[in-house]
């Protein structure tokens, strides 16, 4: 799984720790999804995408 | 109860438990050794009673403890692969008790290493149970 989430976080000027914080999670949590080591939940990868501003399929690619 | 669950987080290496991460935790750690210490110069019931109170609290502090979905899903795996392990060493233990028991050399199995395998058992299958009920959030 790959993730845009880096990108639209450095959109809004947010660091992963200010990210985590707003989406409920560690910080680390923010590291393994932007690196696409770790598969979210639904309710978190709409958390996330809420939180970014955009969508999930924007987000988040299952390929 | 006394100590607060944001004062710790989960042990992951080396036991099971919890390890202070701010101040406080540290603090709290280190005023339950004194008084201890304390409660044991004075009477063996305050001493027992003392540990009785602290460790309620640390089972709180463990079972309030903030995790995410990811921290939950790796400590799931990790107590998943400890238990594995324990399990296959408790059954080794039982067959080598059983095979002491038959040539003689002990007298019959340890009671405890039954009592841990099978309440084991019991607990995971509440659990089965209960999870597949109720469901899971995260």
């Amino acid at each position: 799984m790959t993730t845009r989430i880096r990108e639209y976080r450095q959109k809004l000027h947010l660091t992963q720790a200010e990210l985590a914080d707003q989406v409920g999670v560690r910080r680390e949590t923010i590291v393994f999804l932007e690196q696409g080591k770790y598969n979210p939940s639904l309710k978190l990868a709409h958390t996330i995408a809420k939180t970014l501003k955009s969508s999930i399929e924007e987000i988040f690619d299952l390929e | 109860m006394i100590g607060k669950s944001s004062w710790f987080q989960r042990r992951k290496y080396g036991g099971w438990g919890i390890t202070p991460r701010t101040s406080q935790g540290w603090l709290y750690i280190l005023i339950s050794i004194i008084l201890l210490v304390l409660f044991r110069q004075i009477s063996a019931y305050l001493f027992f009673g003392g540990l009785a109170v602290l460790m309620l609290d640390i089972l709180h502090i463990m079972a309030t403890l903030k995790k995410d979905e990811l921290e939950t899903r790796v400590e799931a795996l990790a107590e998943r692969n400890g238990a594995w392990t324990m399990i296959a060493a408790l059954i080794i233990g039982i067959f080598f008790q059983v095979a002491q028991s038959a040539s003689g050399d002990l007298q019959g199995v340890d009671p405890f290493l039954l009592i841990a395998l099978f309440s084991g058992a019991i607990v995971k299958s509440i659990s089965n149970w209960w999870l597949e009920r109720k469901g899971i959030d995260k």
